[in-house]
């Protein structure tokens, strides 16, 4: 193993993790105002579908994600209006709502999978950092697209920890019926919630699309958006810790095509040798054991404090059941 | 919202589930037509093709029931597990892993006569998709693990696995372009039944109607309800919930992980995208379906003709995800005129 191939796989760790924390922290916020999307994958493919197709348009990739978030903010705010509005259970709509975006994403871009890309993300080379060994070709040559979502982060956790705005949100997803009573509008900040937990995966499919694997064909998310449902509850719904599991999970993703090459060679001394294969498609399926494990250990630690979910998740809200 | 306000009425609308699947249909056809319309095709030309490769002949029949085997088998898998309350979003992985299991016997015995080697790839298949649903089953039960995240993942790890095998282990080498197993033995084939259906319609039917049945008289399917309605009140009858939610959802997958036998049997080899997404469909059938099995056979087999005609239609350059997007929609509409069945849109103010 050397230097390139290192800073080849934190550079990859980046993409995966920008992509990762995008996607989770919108479903973050929508979880915080006690709103389960399970529609995240379908939501990524649309934003990525509609991302492309701007970018092959314009060939400007800031319109193409401005338009992918504006998309999948509306395309969310309709598990917004049947589970909020209406009421109807958050999980079989989330689930249709991931059906949907698929089965539209794939309708919609059929002509678009052939395209070349119109449009891609470039990297960001900070001048003077970018010399920097080891940094500069990896965190300070990252894509503007990586900056923005650390700064969403920022921003998502000083709103949610330190506004009156935030104390409202995670109120609702405490106890709605409790929030109301104090004046707060319930299904208003869920909307909202679920809306803007939209537009973060629309830009999480800009992303996809238009930078880590420019491209689009109907199996372009493979799995992402439930891996991004999953570091939700891995980060204990603090954006702090989801950016950790990002990470990690990024570096589970990057790792796994690149095991081949830390293979054993020639010139490597005998006793450092990997002296089995690890196959990459095994490796591809630890962030979702790893989450079933997080979820089993928050369990047993959990029996005997409050929980670290949103108490109100996956209930609906209707005023007159008060 | 607007000056409105959901106010529940007196009574529920008799009949309001059939009229809320009548409104999610009707509005899945009018967004369906307008995408046809968007896509440049004449959508009463292209359903009255899908209706005709789907129900108008004995043939087309044939195809919609073979695809409402796995939908329906999926639909009771979730709607065992919903009947109590719990969610087992994972019958997409369990089909697979019933497949994997039915595969490896046939495996083992290549030689064994046809009735014997189905009937072993079978029973494998619904120890295959229980297992995969006892891990989640264990840590609901006695740990209070949410069901949904981690049946939902244990798909993902399903479709790796046996990613794994046909690109790995059980790589057919004589076999060109995409990776897959070898064929089965030919006797492993199930039995044809009438034109393209075999004999998996009519044991998901039996399994189907014997659920039913089950379910709605019996103790068992009771206790069931009682457990799902209120933990309290089971525990407080006696009914023990630890050993009912491991059984209910070690069910679940073995119902569904049946779905994988049969499609096996009707496929001659497994591939990466056995399960076709019908394990999520399947949740969508059993919501529909209000988890009533009975329900489960006619939604299962309406979505099997909306499937089968959005495959038909692959000729006419339309993309068969059409068939999703009206499935997905149909559950939309459906949820949400649902609502309607026991509430009332009145004027704020009025109702108090």
């Amino acid at each position: 193993m050397n230097e390139e191939t290192l800073i080849g796989l934190f550079v990859s760790v980046i993409e995966f993790g920008t992509l990762l924390y995008l996607a989770a922290l919108g479903e973050t916020i929508a979880e915080k105002s006690g709103v389960l999307n399970l529609g995240v994958e379908g939501m990524i493919a649309v934003g990525g579908m509609s991302a492309y197709w701007v970018g092959v348009e314009t060939g400007n990739p800031w319109l193409a994600a401005l338009f992918a978030a504006l998309a999948v903010a509306a395309f969310a705010s309709l598990h917004g209006l049947v589970a909020v509005v209406l009421g109807a259970d958050q999980v079989v709509s989330g689930l249709a709502l991931t059906i949907l975006g698929l089965g539209l994403a794939a309708f919609l871009g059929k002509d678009l999978v052939l395209q070349p890309p119109g449009a891609t993300f470039g990297d960001l080379e900070i001048p003077g950092l970018s010399s920097i060994p080891w940094l500069g070709d990896t965190i300070f040559s990252m894509s503007a697209m990586s900056w923005l979502a650390a700064a969403l982060g920022v921003i998502a956790w000083l709103v949610l920890s330190r506004t009156r705005a935030g104390l409202s949100l995670r109120a609702v997803g405490e106890s709605a019926a409790t929030a109301d009573a104090a004046g707060t509008r319930v299904v208003g900040i869920r909307l909202m919630a679920v809306a803007i937990g939209g537009a973060f995966a629309g830009l999480a499919g800009a992303y996809l699309t238009l930078k880590l694997a420019p491209g689009w064909n109907e199996g372009a998310v493979g799995g992402l958006g439930w891996i991004a449902v999953a570091l939700v509850i891995f980060g204990a719904w603090k954006p702090g810790r989801v950016l950790l599991g990002a990470l990690l999970f990024g570096g589970l993703l990057a790792l796994g095509p690149r095991l081949q090459t830390f293979r054993c060679r020639g010139e490597v001394g005998e006793g450092t040798c990997l002296s089995y294969e690890i196959n990459p498609i095994i490796v591809s399926m630890l962030p979702y054991l790893l989450t079933i494990g997080v979820l089993v250990l928050i369990s047993i630690r959990s029996r005997n404090r409050p929980s670290v979910a949103p108490a109100a998740i996956g209930l609906a809200y209707r005023r007159e059941e008060r | 919202m607007f000056g409105f306000t959901l106010v529940r009425r007196e009574q529920q609308i008799r009949g309001g589930q059939a009229l809320a699947f009548a409104v999610g249909f009707v509005l899945a056809m009018i967004i369906g037509a307008v995408l046809l319309l968007v896509a440049g095709h004449d959508p009463v030309s292209i359903y009255a093709k899908m209706a005709d490769k789907s129900i108008g002949s004995p043939q087309a029949w044939s195809t919609t029931l073979t695809q409402a085997v796995p939908l329906g088998l999926a639909g009771l898998a979730v709607a065992v597990a919903g009947s109590m309350g719990l969610w087992n979003i994972g019958a997409e992985g369990q089909i697979i892993a019933g497949a994997i299991a039915g595969s490896w016997v046939a495996r083992l015995g290549p030689d064994l006569p046809g009735p014997m080697l189905i009937t072993l790839m079978l029973v494998a298949s619904v120890v295959g998709g229980g297992l995969l649903a006892l891990g989640p089953a264990l840590a609901r039960a006695h740990l209070g693990v949410n069901e949904i995240i981690s049946t939902l993942m244990l798909n993902e790890v399903a479709i790796r696995i046996v990613r794994y095998l046909v690109n790995g282990p059980w790589k057919d080498p004589t076999a060109t372009g995409f990776p897959v197993a070898p064929e089965l033995p030919e006797q492993a084939e199930l039995p044809t039944l009438f034109e393209r259906a075999n004999i998996g319609v009519l044991i998901a039917g039996v399994v189907l109607l014997a659920f039913g049945f089950f379910a709605a008289r019996s103790k068992w399917g009771y206790e069931l309800r009682v457990a799902g309605s209120s933990a309290k009140t089971a525990e407080y009858v006696g009914i023990s919930l630890k050993a009912k939610i491991l059984t209910v959802l070690v069910l679940s997958g073995a119902i569904a992980g049946l779905a994988g036998g049969i499609r096996l049997g009707s496929a001659s080899r497994i591939v990466e995208g056995i399960a076709e997404g019908w394990g999520f469909a399947g949740i969508i059938v059993a919501a529909l379906a209000l988890m009533r099995p009975a329900n489960v056979v006619l939604v299962a087999i309406a979505f099997g003709a909306v499937r089968v005609g959005g495959v038909a239609i692959k000729g006419e350059g339309v993309p068969a995800s059409i068939a999703d997007i009206i499935q997905a929609l149909i559950l939309l509409g459906a949820l949400g005129a649902a609502v309607f069945t026991s509430y009332t849109l009145t004027r704020r103010g009025a109702a108090s």
